[in-house]
């Protein structure tokens, strides 16, 4: 139990060094103490810059990154499966449609907004579709080959509205580089409303726990132990929808967190939901935060958009597990 | 004090043509462990999925204590009812205490009786251990204390010693025939020896319809079981007016 109670206060100190790797990581690294000193009001331009721009993205990074966490461990509950992912399974894919509609054409309402509710239709519509093509599908290989196809055509309907879409007025270039992945510096305005998501992502979810618990018995025994599968499912998805949507909306495409780190989650506090929600969370900023860090600091001074590093990086553990699970 | 009943039951199979369940109706009480037997393809699975409300009849309804099931809300449903399947294959790697937890959370205050259930089950030194690392006879006694940690008054059981020993299974029905003195408990049997040992009422399922239905010394006696599997039974009585083992001879009838 020592060890147990120990695990909250680990995880905060983890993510607090990922936090300092990401602070002090650029194409100009800080020193920890250029850090302190910074954030204790040192007039100095380069600790300003530190202050007004990578603060502000380091933290949404993070929240990013807990919403990818939180995202994959909700699907791989609904899905029953470890390899069940957003992106994967087209769920980012459809709200990256929603999201380059609302980026390319002039909708007439505030483009965050636009950004926001596109991107959360897109996803909501692109899950569903794949339950519904996935629920014969019993085994992995015919729910990844569902979720494969899915994520193939929305890509298709994608690449075509960008190229349609775009004009002199839009830069394609903006588009292609928001749907390779990346975080941009919000404003601290931005960043508080992200917050907020972030919170009402989390507290939506954690009354999921029991459901998505009582899923993992598999459907039938779910049902067996009272409940309503079908009304869960379609609550569980509507929460995923939106915690996608608003991790595609600020950090466009970015691939594999959302596998990764409900693995580690699950390895670390055991299956269970309750605890397997946040922490998964928690790890998924720690991870975008460590993979921005690189993404800003290994190509000075060039940055490499996100969805490149978390890509390179969880395409080989996706393999190992799929590997794995083959051979039963 | 809870009665199951099913009234004219029918489920079609998917070429449309032909039954699973062909117009079943049957009525159980609390303090007698019914029996369900048949050949394979009878429509056992499908009648005890239907009584647990987990399937739902093209026509007929399923009663408990005169209430329809299908208008029972899924939470009552799960705290009246406990289903043991046949098989179970949990998706998480869950430890036993997870999985007699999570069948306690369907019923208020079974959350207090999850160490008594675990203890009851010999599963008190095996709580912390992953379901991957149970062997068949120990999965089974946990998704017992799963199902009856709630104290469900209905239980249905679809061939719950399947997968075990003959010790575990002797255990397991031993349990079930406990269970049954102050409730109502429904189980699907391939084991006709068993059934007519343990059960104290057998229906005799055949193409989808109740073919016979009564004490289980009357159903082992009767000639329609015989001719329902197909094959000559050789019956071996301890008494003479009691049937307390069953035997089978090779070749038809």
């Amino acid at each position: 139990m020592r060890v147990v109670a120990g695990r909250p206060a680990l995880l905060a100190l983890a993510l607090l060094a990922c936090l300092v790797f990401a602070a002090c990581a650029g194409h100009r690294w800080a020193g920890p103490l250029d850090l302190v000193r910074a954030l204790a009001g040192d007039p100095d331009l380069g600790a300003r810059l530190l202050v007004a721009w990578r603060l502000p993205r380091i933290l949404a990074a993070g929240l990013v990154g807990a919403l990818l966490g939180l995202g994959g461990a909700i699907f791989q509950g609904v899905f029953r499966n470890p390899l069940a992912e957003p992106y994967l399974l087209g769920s980012a894919g459809g709200a990256a449609i929603g999201a380059t509609i609302a980026l390319l054409v002039p909708l007439g309402i505030p483009s965050s907004l636009a950004l926001g509710g596109l991107s959360f239709a897109g996803a909501w519509a692109a899950t569903l579709l794949v339950l519904g093509v996935a629920h014969g599908a019993r085994d992995t290989a015919g729910l990844l080959l569902a979720g494969v196809a899915v994520a193939a055509m929305l890509g298709a309907v994608r690449s075509f509205l960008m190229l349609a879409l775009s004009d002199e007025s839009v830069s394609l270039q903006v588009v292609l580089s928001w749907t390779l992945g990346g975080i941009q510096t919000p404003t601290w305005d931005g960043l508080g409303l992200l917050a907020i998501l972030v919170g009402m992502a989390l507290a939506a979810s954690l009354p999921l726990a029991r459901g998505l618990d009582l899923l993992g018995l598999g459907a039938d025994q779910a049902a067996a132990f009272g409940l309503e599968t079908g009304r869960f499912l379609r609550r569980a998805v509507l929460v995923g929808a939106f915690v996608v949507a608003v991790a595609v909306a600020y950090g466009g495409l970015v691939g594999f967190v959302g596998l990764i780190a409900p693995h580690i989650a699950r390895w670390w506090v055991g299956p269970r939901h309750r605890a397997l929600l946040p922490v998964s969370g928690a790890i998924g900023a720690g991870l975008v935060l460590v993979c921005d860090g690189l993404a800003r600091s290994v190509l000075p001074p060039a940055e490499i958009p996100l969805g490149l590093i978390t890509a390179a990086a969880g395409g080989p553990f996706f393999l190992v597990l799929l590997r794995r699970r083959m051979r039963g | 004090m809870s009665v199951l009943a099913a009234d004219n039951l029918v489920v079609g199979r998917d070429d449309a043509r032909t039954c699973i369940l062909d117009g079943v109706s049957f009525r159980a009480e609390p303090g007698r462990l019914v029996g369900l037997i048949g050949p394979n393809g009878a429509g056992k699975s499908t009648l005890l999925r239907c009584l647990a409300g987990l399937a739902a009849p093209e026509a007929g309804t399923v009663t408990l204590d005169g209430r329809p099931l299908a208008a029972l809300p899924a939470a009552e449903r799960g705290r009246r009812i406990g289903y043991l399947p046949q098989s179970f294959h949990p998706a998480w790697d869950y430890t036993v205490r997870a999985v007699v937890e999570l069948g306690a959370s369907r019923a208020p205050g079974a959350a207090l009786r999850v160490p008594a259930a675990l203890e009851a089950n010999g599963l008190a030194d095996l709580a912390e251990r992953p379901w991957s690392r149970l062997s068949g006879g120990e999965r089974a006694r946990a998704l017992l204390a799963a199902v009856l940690v709630a104290e469900p008054p209905v239980l249905l059981a679809d061939e719950p010693g399947a997968s075990l020993d003959v010790g575990h299974r002797v255990d397991l029905l031993r349990r079930l025939t406990l269970y049954a003195r102050t409730r109502t408990v429904i189980v699907v049997l391939h084991d006709l020896e068993r059934a007519v040992r343990d059960c104290d009422r057998l229906v005799l399922l055949d193409r989808g319809r109740i073919v016979l239905d009564g004490t289980a010394n009357a159903v082992a006696l009767s000639p329609v079981l015989d001719a329902t599997f197909g094959i000559a039974f050789h019956r071996v009585s301890t008494r003479a007016s009691d049937v307390s083992t069953l035997s089978l001879r090779s070749g038809s009838s």
